[in-house]
């Protein structure tokens, strides 16, 4: 699967208070939901308004530590981001996008040379990442095994459908 | 093996390594008012009226917005209760009863060994159980009541070794401070913990909670406190039989031994922005708060909420510009502190005193914070904004929390105690 988009450049440490803060969690409707996406990541107010489908959030390590609210990918997932590539993972956001079939890259080298703005290609089954403005390319993680499995089944519920 | 490669072992009827991933029967599935009304309309969007794995290993506890300020929760409430009604759940702790895993601790429900999921993210306090807990998404818990199991990955275990001791007025709260400090926040990520030494081997329960809660912060799987002998009592009055600690192995493997040093450690504050932002308490010390808060997950028992009142008593009344919000955990919890006199020592002091449940954690109870507010708090995380856009909190012991509501401004609480 190859993916492109503009590339949303963000630090270390987003959790996620900022990425879908605690006040939105009644929230139960999929636009409303989106409308509050990375509300607040210091400088990505307007992240809600000005993404567009297809855009890639580009984050530095420990990207979603903290609740375990689903909602911190279901947020990006219903604005149509397309996928996000950090430079490491909280477990429990990474854990969320895998049952929920959204890909996720890990790329320990990203991120200090990318800016907002610039167009990304995404090669999620290879983990090759493309910085079309600067013509930069990283080698990101690859999903693999069990991992791998579940989110190409679309999901955890669709895998156990199927094995269970 | 290690506690968590023991129980994950068990779990998945199969021995298991660092890395692996597998499949484990889920012992108890726990929804709570939040997260858990998504799970109800996510499985039955899914499912229908199908019944749900096992009844009998399902638990909802309400204690995000105890009771409900807003409809949409209210509504979010009454999802839970009818599904439980409907699906023939009995396990199902209201609005009244507290934080859930302190409520299902002191139920006899935690087990350990046993393996726990739950949509908050500080089940893995559970550790302090010997019970391996884990906070997880609305998917994984609808997947959980489909299949009853779930899929892991087998976290490397680091042991941690303290040497030295202190003595009060420096608790659980300061070790937990000073360890997250020094660990920093990366190292654990999906790793496990074990914590040796001779102030651990001392640990009661409420001790072991505060240590165990906060491996969440440092993005830990989970940390256990090794079952002594007095956890050991308490669960056993609490489930009313004995049972078989989970230990590790003498040869076992961990991807790391890391020794602390905590000879005569002073009482620790976590500064703003990050629970790891930790100082000794007399590096802030006159720093100016409008706002203190004693209770959550983490500080909320009766020893936490005894701490505070002994320093209340010694320290008279909460200054006039500081609110003192204190906030027992249980209900068990709050009926022990009225029978020890606390409640006195507390409305005496000022203090406001609410009913049982997470209070100012989840944002939007029992007091949210303005811009420019400072906060002093014993619960477990000070991110930026999670308690109102432009405010600041410190992360401290009851002790310190009770000290600086005295006196105004971050205060060292052995001022009132020696």
């Amino acid at each position: 699967m190859k993916l492109k988009g503009r590339a949303w450049v963000t630090g270390d440490d987003i959790d996620t208070d900022q990425i879908y803060h605690g006040q939105y969690l009644p929230v139960t409707d999929p636009h409303e939901m989106a409308k509050h996406a990375m509300e607040y990541v210091p400088g990505m107010e307007n992240f809600p308004r000005e993404a567009r489908s297809g855009d890639v959030v580009v984050a530095g390590k420990n990207f979603g530590t903290g609740s375990s609210r689903e909602h911190a990918v279901l947020c990006l997932q219903y604005l149509g981001i397309s996928c996000v590539v950090a430079k490491s993972f909280s477990r429990i956001f990474f854990r969320n996008a895998v049952n929920l079939g959204f890909p996720v890259i890990e790329c320990p080298e990203i991120s200090d040379t990318m800016k907002t703005g610039d167009i990304v290609e995404v090669h999620v089954d290879s983990g090759k990442i493309i910085d079309l403005t600067t013509g930069e390319s990283f080698q990101g993680i690859p999903a693999s095994g069990l991992e791998k499995e579940i989110a190409g089944s679309g999901g955890l519920i669709e895998y156990l459908k199927k094995n269970a | 093996m290690t506690i968590i490669e023991k129980i994950l072992s068990t779990g998945s009827g199969k021995a298991v390594k660092p890395n692996d991933r597998v499949w484990a029967g889920i012992d108890l599935a726990v929804i709570r008012d939040f997260g858990g009304p998504n799970v109800v309309i996510e499985y039955e969007k899914t499912f229908g009226e199908r019944p749900v794995w096992d009844p009998s290993r399902v638990a909802l506890t309400f204690d995000y917005q105890a009771p409900a300020k807003v409809s949409d929760v209210a509504n979010n409430q009454r999802i839970c209760r009818e599904f439980a009604k409907k699906q023939g759940i009995q396990k199902l702790f209201d609005v009244n009863a507290g934080i859930g895993q302190h409520v299902l601790l002191e139920h006899g429900l935690i087990r350990p060994g046993s393996i726990v999921v739950g949509t908050d993210s500080h089940m893995n306090l559970l550790g302090a159980a010997g019970c391996f807990a884990t906070g997880v998404g609305t998917t994984d818990m609808v997947a959980t009541w489909y299949a009853g199991r779930l899929w892991f990955k087998v976290p490397e275990t680091i042991k941690v070794n303290f040497k030295g001791k202190y003595s009060f007025p420096t608790t659980a709260k300061d070790l937990t401070l000073y360890f997250i400090s020094r660990i920093g926040p990366d190292k654990p990520n999906y790793k496990s913990l074990e914590f040796y030494g001779d102030v651990i081997n001392g640990f009661q329960l409420h001790d072991a909670i505060t240590l165990a809660s906060m491996i969440t912060e440092i993005n830990g799987k989970i940390g256990f406190v090794p079952t002594n002998h007095q956890i050991s009592e308490f669960l056993k009055s609490r489930m009313g039989e004995a049972s078989e600690p989970v230990l590790a192995d003498a040869d076992a493997t961990y991807s790391e031994s890391i020794e602390i040093d905590i000879h005569d450690l002073p009482p620790q504050v976590a500064c703003p922005h990050a629970p790891g932002n930790v100082r000794p308490v007399s590096q802030v010390k006159g720093t100016h708060i409008d706002f203190a808060f004693v209770g959550s997950c983490t500080n909320g028992r009766y020893e936490d909420l005894s701490e505070a009142a002994a320093v209340l008593k010694a320290g008279g009344r909460v200054h006039p510009s500081v609110q003192l919000t204190i906030v027992p955990a249980t209900i068990e919890v709050a009926r022990k502190c009225l029978k020890a006199g606390h409640y006195e020592t507390f409305l005496e002091a000022g203090a406001i005193v609410t009913n049982p449940g997470c209070s100012l954690c989840t944002t939007g109870h029992h007091g949210v914070l303005g811009k420019g507010d400072v906060l002093i708090s014993t619960s477990n995380r000070n991110f930026l904004g999670k308690l109102g856009k432009g405010s600041q909190v410190y992360l401290a012991s009851p002790a310190t929390v009770a000290a600086s509501a005295v006196k105004g401004e971050i205060a060292d609480p052995g001022e009132f105690l020696r």
